[in-house]
């Protein structure tokens, strides 16, 4: 695939999971509003509404407070400052972002700010010190290329449809044991409700899994995004193999940021079989990413020994 | 009653799709007149820079004046040049004079090593890149104006309502660019 498919894909990829999880959370609202009490519905609407605004307004300042960021300097770190500045124009971005650093050596960067314009960079000592030039540019492309795409707003919008979910799976279960409602009795009545009620202890994880593949296609489509912006898919999949390479996991990141980063800050689980492991990280594979990026560019890296 | 109704809603219809389609290409328009002005803040700073860097080089190596005189030629004809096509066949010219300056420079040791010529060489990178950077956004935006105005249907009112297609900036294939290689310490 060309890296136009791959974005174009990627767009459509994302609009299916959330009309995907409009279906859910639709689904929900309209048992809770058939079943019991449609009032209760205003109450789930008015909640979801003030922790979506609570969320949205929070987006920015949370993650600097959460990782220890400081301001980067210029005169400390003239590349990172060209780098940045260079792939800011590249991308279109009104002004460069402001930079920050975070002391750890774990080699790993990430994008925040509910607005293009809002945005700021932030990026580990581990990171500077791993990469050259043209991988860092690629790593930075990146990370700009959520700002660009409005990540933050999608994955805010998504963190506060999973709690939706969860809190109307929570309310109907609640009532339910209660013996609340309207249903009708006999044996087929009293499958369709065990049915429901595995539904309904089954639906919070189905959000959070659509909530984590929304993330993950988010990463698709900037690693695309950043090789359109640089030109250069191979420096973005050379940093991508570096990444690979490294063993230090990132100290400060909670799961709630994880979706910012470039790669998944966290070391990936054990004891989980392999065919789930993938369906609960925020982040694709890097090996697939790095594939993707060599299909849209051209070229092979060279296989890790 | 019911045909005026219809034809009212269609008549309706017909301008709010004006309205979208019209308002899509004056933002595209102004998405390339943004990345235009990011090329020419470039330019300007290469156009300072030339006057500066010929003077570094005259101070070692004065008797290089035919050098020094196409350089500033090409500054000169540079910021002339009207429209993006000229500007950036004038800034092709401009980059191969840099060019043959630096390499005339290399051949005096105490030029190369004095500080202000340090400083020079690495904003004439760091402009470089950044020029590149610049030309890249703005042929994108160029493209993807060119994509909005030239199909059904924005393609029936993009030439009446006044939208001309934009010049690219020479080609996205770095072959003009000055092979300064510098070392961006850190």
């Amino acid at each position: 695939m060309t890296l136009q498919q791959q974005i174009r894909g990627n767009r459509w990829r994302t609009l299916w999971l959330l009309i995907l999880f409009a279906l859910l959370v639709g689904v929900l609202g309209l048992i809770l509003g058939y079943a019991f009490q449609p009032s209760l519905l205003v109450v789930v609407g008015v909640v979801g509404i003030v922790y979506g605004i609570f969320s949205w307004l929070s987006a920015g300042s949370i993650v600097a407070g959460a990782t220890g960021a400081r301001p980067a300097d210029k005169a400390q770190y003239p590349r990172l400052f060209h780098v940045v500045e260079t792939v800011a124009i590249a991308a279109g971005l009104p002004q460069p972002p402001p930079i920050y650093i975070v002391d750890d050596p774990a080699p790993n960067a990430f994008a925040a700010g509910r607005s293009p314009d809002k945005a700021y960079v932030c990026v580990t000592t581990g990171l500077l010190s791993l990469m050259d030039e043209r991988e860092l540019e690629g790593v930075i492309a990146h990370e700009i290329s959520h700002v660009r795409n409005h990540d933050v707003r999608l994955m805010t919008l998504v963190s506060v449809l999973v709690g939706v979910v969860a809190l109307l799976s929570d309310f109907l279960l609640r009532i339910s044991f209660f013996g609340g409602g309207r249903r009708s009795g006999g044996s087929a009545g009293a499958i369709a409700f065990a049915l429901g009620l595995a539904a309904l202890m089954l639906a919070p994880i189905a959000a959070v899994l659509i909530q984590l593949s929304v993330s993950r296609r988010r990463e698709y489509l900037a690693d695309a995004s950043a090789a359109e912006i640089t030109g250069d898919a191979e420096g973005l999949a050379l940093a991508l193999r570096k990444l690979q390479l490294d063993q230090t996991s990132t100290a400060h990141a909670s799961r709630a940021v994880a979706h910012l980063y470039i790669e998944n800050p966290q070391n990936q689980a054990t004891g989980v079989s392999t065919a789930f492991r993938g369906m609960f990280d925020t982040h694709p594979p890097l090996e697939d990413r790095i594939a993707r990026l060599e299909e849209a560019g051209g070229f092979r890296l060279p296989p890790v020994s | 009653m019911w045909v005026a109704i219809v034809v009212a809603a269609v008549v309706v219809l017909l301008l709010l799709f004006l309205v979208v389609i019209y308002n899509r290409l004056v933002r595209l328009r102004n998405e390339t007149e943004t990345g235009w002005a990011n090329i020419d803040v470039q330019l300007r700073r290469r156009y300072d820079l030339v006057p500066n860097l010929v003077e570094a080089v005259k101070g070692y190596a004065a008797h290089e004046r035919e050098t020094f005189e196409e350089v500033t030629q090409a500054r000169a004809a540079a910021e002339q040049a009207p429209g993006p096509a000229a500007a950036a066949e004038a800034n092709d010219q401009l980059g191969g004079a840099i060019n043959r300056l630096i390499a005339v420079s290399e051949a005096y040791p105490q030029l190369r090593a004095s500080e202000n010529f340090l400083a020079l060489q690495q904003e004439l990178s760091d402009i470089e890149d950044k020029l590149a950077a610049a030309r890249r956004y703005y042929n994108q935006t160029v493209y993807a104006y060119h994509n909005a105005m030239q199909t059904f249907p924005a393609v029936l009112i993009a030439k009446p309502f006044g939208f001309r297609e934009r010049e690219f900036f020479g080609t996205d294939e770095g072959r003009d660019a000055p092979v300064v290689a510098f070392d961006r310490r850190q």
